[in-house]
């Protein structure tokens, strides 16, 4: 596969398409970053299966859903594209009209610190980080392939999720294990949602009018998974999540920081495979495995003020682990002084917020529990002003800042 | 409006491609085999709908299936809302006419008589190309017969493939996929890619009796009897060599009360009738079994006693075959 003769849009007033591409679905966003604006977006779903469709909305226009077959990715992104330039629901007259792809791509294991233009190098290195992220690389490269096939002079980045934790020290991403594991497998901890991770913090410095450089920072992305991150002078030094996203923090599903004996000692008491047992730590446990009840944090809250047992243990369990987090990265930093929440969790919970903040005045945090009071999904601050600590609300916007990369290594190119 | 998803193709033959649509299976006969077919296809995200011959057997293997995916939510391989959405798309009847709009086709019938059952599976394969549309792949699970044999009471036999699943479906990850002697190109990719979806290994073999697995785990099975009858060894020495030693999955008694006796002796039969070769005669022992109903798992006894699912003991020993 050949990625020469790209065409680059000599003004930087560009329109981006963002894919995300999963096992079984893509999801698309048209950016017009002249405008600072999204065109059009959309989600391609049951890629390969039956009953696959896409959900397509242009931007100020009702969304359509259109089913039919979608044999792989690649037939799904010619469907995109056919629907972005068609006069119907399109906004784009002609292919030429795209001056760039961005693409989320999951693992760049430890070769990539920085998002890149893809290349055959970078597709190669992608193909190597696949034993790291089996269920996820395979279909980032499937976008890119399709991309390079239909739209082959258009030039195509490659946006890392582990990427922005590749700044972390080696005493914090090492794991206990014999170090020839490390060497011959890779086993060390990546981390993830690193987009979003640094996409608030360096949002947080923004609303602040601070240079990024001189905040220690804590962003919490609560989700149906979750992560944190200390960010030191724009740096990501630590991480929750590992190897694989199941490290770290209570998360919807999945049992975050576990004793490795608890696992061992499942499968042997209830004889089951690995397989299973991975099933077990991704898909019984969390806060569904705890309450019994969902894994949708709206129901565990309305459980809770039903006075249900497990539902109250389950939200003490979840919200005790992310103290637990916001201390370990206070004494990594040396001080805290920002805390950014977000994710859907993190975004809309305002108990959440409210209980992981309680009792940390000894880190100099002062909580203002009105402005927390009913706020979901807007960006704002939620301490008192004589806070020492700055605790903000920042919604998350990953498609956004793969686009901002994508804009910045495409624009570098006429350079 | 009558805005459709081909509006958009780009490339504007995939309007018309269609074929190889993989929408909807239909599934004949759920005894075991049936039963555990049906519950991996819709596993995978495909609708299935199987045909049995009463409301009642229907009903019950609706139920068995039920209870199986319960079991693999107590053992943590799977949540309550998969096992809603698997169940939801599976569908039980008795007519033929409900399998009219299914892709693919598997016969997976269980007949209880002696002799040979080609004419059985036949008017099965008959049955499901009067009502299924003319791009309909027919497959059979038997392993034993030839498919040319069944195939050629279709108008079209090249649509006909062997697709061999080996016990438990749910669990072994190969499916032999076997070709006719008129089986065409389109079905044999076709059944290549269903076996694909399934997350199982597709093993290609032109048709021959017994194929891969049965051919060489009959003799085994044989053996182990002839073993038996020397009274070289007990049935659970025997199957823990093999076991143990081998690493197989099950030894050769163990597997032979899985599959049912009264399977074993009539594939045996069928091998013998097609080879002619006295490796695949069937062993006196299995003969007996049969005939006191030691059947096997399914009836709690054969080689061994079962309680619970579980083996309790040897049903027989070494030396009342001296």
């Amino acid at each position: 596969m050949e990625f020469n003769n790209l065409k680059i849009n000599k003004v930087s007033l560009m329109k981006i398409i963002v894919l995300n591409c999963g096992s079984s679905s893509i999801k698309y966003q048209l950016f017009d970053m002249a405008r600072k604006e999204v065109l059009a977006k959309g989600l391609v779903d049951k890629v390969g299966l039956p009953g696959s469709y896409i959900k397509h909305e242009k931007c100020g226009d009702d969304s359509v859903k259109l089913e039919g077959e979608i044999i792989d990715h690649q037939a799904g992104i010619e469907y995109v594209l056919g629907l972005l330039t068609s006069k119907l629901r399109g906004n784009l007259k002609s292919f030429d009209e795209i001056d760039a792809v961005g693409h989320r791509v999951v693992h760049g294991g430890e070769k990539f610190q920085d998002s890149v233009l893809i290349n055959t190098e970078v597709v190669d290195k992608v193909k190597e980080c696949i034993d790291l992220a089996p269920l996820h690389n395979p279909p980032n490269l499937k976008g890119i392939y399709a991309i390079q096939e239909i739209l082959p002079n258009v030039p195509q980045v490659a946006v890392f999720d582990t990427a922005f934790h590749q700044t972390m020290p080696r005493h914090a991403y090492m794991y206990a294990i014999p170090y020839s594991l490390y060497a011959k497998y890779g086993l060390r901890r990546y981390g993830f949602h690193g987009t979003s991770h640094r996409y608030v913090a360096q949002r947080a410095a923004e609303i602040l009018k601070k240079d990024l450089c001189d905040l220690k920072i804590v962003t919490c992305h609560l989700g149906n998974g979750a992560s944190m991150t200390a960010v030191n002078c724009g740096k990501s030094v630590d991480t929750s999540m590992g190897l694989t996203p199941v490290e770290g923090l209570i998360m919807g599903t999945r049992t975050g920081d576990l004793d490795l004996g608890v696992l061992t000692h499942i499968m042997q008491k209830e004889e089951i495979d690995l397989q299973t047992a991975n099933t077990l730590i991704n898909k019984h446990s969390g806060i569904l495995g705890i309450t019994g009840i969902s894994s949708d944090m709206r129901e565990i809250e309305a459980a809770r003020d039903k006075n249900d047992e497990r539902a109250i243990l389950g939200l003490q369990m979840y919200n005790y682990r992310i103290r637990k987090y916001v201390g370990a990265y206070a004494a990594v930093m040396g001080g805290i002084d920002v805390l950014v929440f977000t994710g859907g969790v993190g975004e809309n919970s305002p108990s959440t917020r409210q209980e992981v903040c309680k009792d940390f005045e000894f880190l100099g945090l002062l909580f203002d529990e009105s402005k927390n009071k009913g706020l979901r999904a807007k960006e704002a601050i939620i301490s008192q002003d004589s806070s020492g600590v700055t605790v903000m609300v920042v919604p998350t916007n990953e498609e956004l800042m793969i686009a901002a990369d994508t804009e910045r290594i495409v624009s570098a190119l006429k350079k | 409006m009558g805005e459709s998803l081909a509006d958009y193709s780009l490339k504007k033959k995939i309007k018309e491609s269609g074929q190889g649509q993989l929408k909807l299976v239909g599934v004949i006969g759920g005894g075991t085999m049936g039963r555990e077919i049906i519950q991996i296809v819709s596993q995978r995200g495909i609708n299935v709908v199987f045909i049995d011959l009463t409301k009642e057997r229907v009903e019950s293997i609706l139920k068995d299936i039920d209870t199986a995916l319960s079991e693999i939510i107590n053992k943590w391989g799977l949540t309550q809302s998969e096992k809603r959405a698997i169940m939801s798309r599976i569908k039980g009847t008795t007519e033929y006419n409900d399998i009219r709009d299914c892709d693919l086709v598997i016969e997976s019938i269980s007949i209880r008589q002696r002799g040979s059952s080609v004419d059985a599976r036949q008017d099965v394969f008959k049955k499901i190309e009067a009502v299924v549309s003319p791009a309909t792949v027919i497959a059979s699970n038997n392993s034993s017969l030839m498919i040319s044999d069944l195939a050629s009471a279709l108008k079209h036999p090249e649509r006909a493939v062997g697709l061999s699943f080996i016990t438990p479906p749910t669990t072994v990850k190969i499916v032999e996929v076997v070709r006719g002697l008129e089986t065409n190109d389109k079905t044999y990719d076709f059944a290549i890619r269903f076996v694909k979806m399934l997350d199982k290994k597709p093993i290609t073999l032109y048709e021959s009796p017994g194929n891969i697995s049965t051919r060489l785990i009959i003799t085994l099975i044989n053996e182990a009897c002839e073993l038996l009858m020397e009274g070289v060894a007990s049935v659970q020495c025997i199957d823990e060599t093999m076991k143990i030693g081998y690493g197989l999955q099950f030894g050769p008694f163990e597997l032979a009360d899985r599959v049912g006796l009264d399977k074993v002796l009539k594939v045996m039969n069928n091998l013998y009738l097609e080879f002619g070769s006295d490796k695949f005669k069937s062993s006196p022992i299995i003969k007996r079994l049969v005939r006191a109903n030691f059947l096997g798992k399914k009836v709690l006894r054969g080689f061994y006693k079962y309680e619970n699912d579980k083996i309790i003991s040897q049903a027989i020993s070494a030396t009342e075959f001296k």
